[in-house]
């Protein structure tokens, strides 16, 4: 089972430099596809690398990635054409890019082939254009990308398909000097799909990357909102008295759309309803997904409890099994959020703790497993921060995140009926997308006496006003001697 | 650190977790123990007071101990998970 990408052993490695010329003679791309599939927040782009060995016994092939490139990517993934499990890859940077070494599944003889697919998403890659719009207008967006797919080793074709999901796009480069390259034209549109290529003996060395490689973007239109939560905090809390999981997500959410140009009409926004006919731009309402067996679900902002909600609950599962249905929760903000608006909310919900948490009966160790995020379809989380509050008196607390995290910490938080307080986890991400709603195990041990603390000190209380009865009926406060 | 997925793994295959007061029951129970604790409570202020309070602690202590209970499952009965 092989573990997926660690990004922390980020080294410079500059001596990699000289090393990246060698690397070349390893392997031949016979093709390079890369399709980049355009959103608002987010970007797919899924590069298929048709390999060749040129060399025995390789174990592991290298894809390049330009800083700009790596630095917009949040999520990244190789695999075997066809298969499902993802290789294992590790980074490293050099002076001018980044490199991923991805370990082949097994060694390629020489002149064996595979097909090697790199699935990444982009978050902050468009941005609006025109960067304002009024309530009637549409919503477009521009992406820009390098033009050609670099590579440590000579491609022999490579290609570009950049897809739009709305077929109108608007204006899209041209590329220049490529003729060399080129057997019939360098770019061609079908419908909302633009492909670069195909460009034939391409050796991106350093010389060719400052001669030819080149910028193009693509202005599209997109249909549906482009949001961004801005911050993120998810608050878990365990409770093993009450067998209770509350989970509570306090979230800014941002229009990063067009921002918008005038004033907003609400007759406007009314008669776009009626006529079922709304601007792409504007979020009315979203949908989100719960876990099964969900209680209690609340959704309030600053104002107050926001009414305009409706949930629909899905049985309970057990622990670790699939589930079949998921608790479907409709939210509606209390305004529609057009274009550089935001909206700021709490949702909240309970789930039966034996959902969540595991019991090693054996070592007496608890196990808990916490979504990192629900996911709001087509957004992008720009910072997250999952507190996971365990019971007090917890001890011997492990923890492990599905994806690196920025920042782990522990501290003590109090609550109701708390003396010590509870231990609490903190994780902090960025760039958050939905491939990241993972999950979050602890595994924490819990004494019997610290169940019992609470009632311990519950009863303390009711003993101490017991005390001072029993004094206060033996003090005589007469005032005159009987 | 150990491997995700294994911990994945394990996270599954071990038994739910089931806590030691079914929590369907814990609003009769938060019924049943602040009644003791009040009739106790009453009881208590009824006693005689001796020069050894042995009946007045020992009533005192159990109503502290149901009370403490009770609370806690009043508590959670009515939302407040603690």
């Amino acid at each position: 089972m092989a573990r997926r990408w660690r990004t922390l052993p980020l080294l410079l490695v500059t001596a990699l430099a000289p090393s990246f010329s060698l690397a070349g003679l390893a392997f031949e791309n016979t093709a390079i596809v890369r399709t980049i599939e355009l959103g608002g927040s987010l970007v797919h782009v899924s590069t298929t690398y048709a390999v060749k060995a040129l060399e025995p016994g390789q174990t592991t092939y290298q894809i390049a990635l330009s800083k700009v490139e790596r630095a917009k990517t949040s999520w990244l993934e190789a695999k075997v054409k066809g298969r499902t499990t993802p290789l294992e890859l590790s980074e490293d940077e050099s002076s001018t890019e980044h490199l991923l070494s991805v370990s082949l599944p097994k060694a390629l003889a020489v002149n064996g082939t595979l097909n090697l697919v790199l699935e990444t998403v982009q978050t902050h890659a468009t941005h609006p254009f025109p960067e304002q719009a009024a309530q009637k207008e549409p919503q477009l967006l521009k992406y820009k990308t390098d033009l050609f797919t670099i590579s440590p080793y000579t491609t022999l074709v490579q290609r570009t398909k950049i897809k739009s999901l709305a077929p109108n796009v608007i204006s899209y480069t041209t590329p220049h000097d490529v003729d060399s390259f080129v057997r019939d034209g360098s770019v061609t549109r079908s419908g909302g799909t633009i492909t670069y290529g195909p460009y034939h003996d391409i050796q991106t060395d350093t010389d060719f990357v400052a001669k030819y490689q080149q910028p193009v973007s693509v202005h599209y239109s997109f249909d549906h909102p482009v949001l961004e939560v801005k911050t993120l905090r998810r608050i878990a809390e365990i409770s093993h008295w009450g067998s209770n999981l509350n989970i509570e997500d306090k979230i800014h959410l941002h229009n990063a759309g067009p921002t918008l140009k005038g004033h907003f009409s609400r007759l406007e926004y009314q008669s776009q309803n009626y006529h079922r006919k709304q601007a792409s731009h504007i979020l009315s309402d979203f949908a989100l997904h719960l876990p099964p067996g969900v209680t209690n679900a609340y959704f309030y902002d600053q104002n107050g409890n926001v009414s305009t909600s409706h949930l629909r609950t899905a049985p309970s599962v057990a622990k670790g099994s699939k589930a079949m249905q998921y608790s479907v929760l409709e939210l509606r903000p209390r305004y529609p959020v057009l274009g550089g608006w935001n909206y700021s909310y709490t949702i909240g919900f309970d789930t039966p703790l034996q959902d969540s948490v595991g019991y090693d009966a054996k070592n007496g160790i608890y196990m808990v497993g916490v979504p990192v995020m629900t996911n709001i379809p087509g957004t992008v989380v720009n910072d997250a921060e999952v507190k996971i509050i365990l019971p007090e008196g917890a001890i011997n607390v492990k923890f492990v995140s599905p994806f690196p995290e920025l920042s782990s910490s522990m501290s003590t938080h109090i609550s109701y009926l708390d003396t010590a307080g509870r231990p609490t986890v903190t994780f902090t991400y960025k760039d958050l997308t939905y491939k990241h709603t993972g999950m979050i195990y602890v595994s924490y041990q819990v004494p019997l006496s610290a169940h019992l603390k609470k009632v311990m000190s519950v009863g303390a209380a009711f003993f101490s006003l017991f005390a001072f009865a029993f004094i206060a009926r033996r003090v005589d406060l007469n005032l005159h001697k009987k | 650190m150990d491997n995700y997925e294994a911990i994945q793994a394990l996270h599954k295959s071990l038994p739910p977790f089931s806590p030691y007061v079914p929590a369907s029951l814990l609003p009769s129970i938060a019924l049943i123990l602040l009644a003791s604790t009040f009739a106790l409570a009453f009881y208590f202020s009824t006693l005689p007071k001796d020069t050894f309070p042995l009946r007045e602690t020992a009533v005192a202590s159990l109503a502290s101990v149901l009370g403490g209970f009770g609370v806690v499952a009043l508590f959670c009965s009515v939302g407040v998970n603690v």
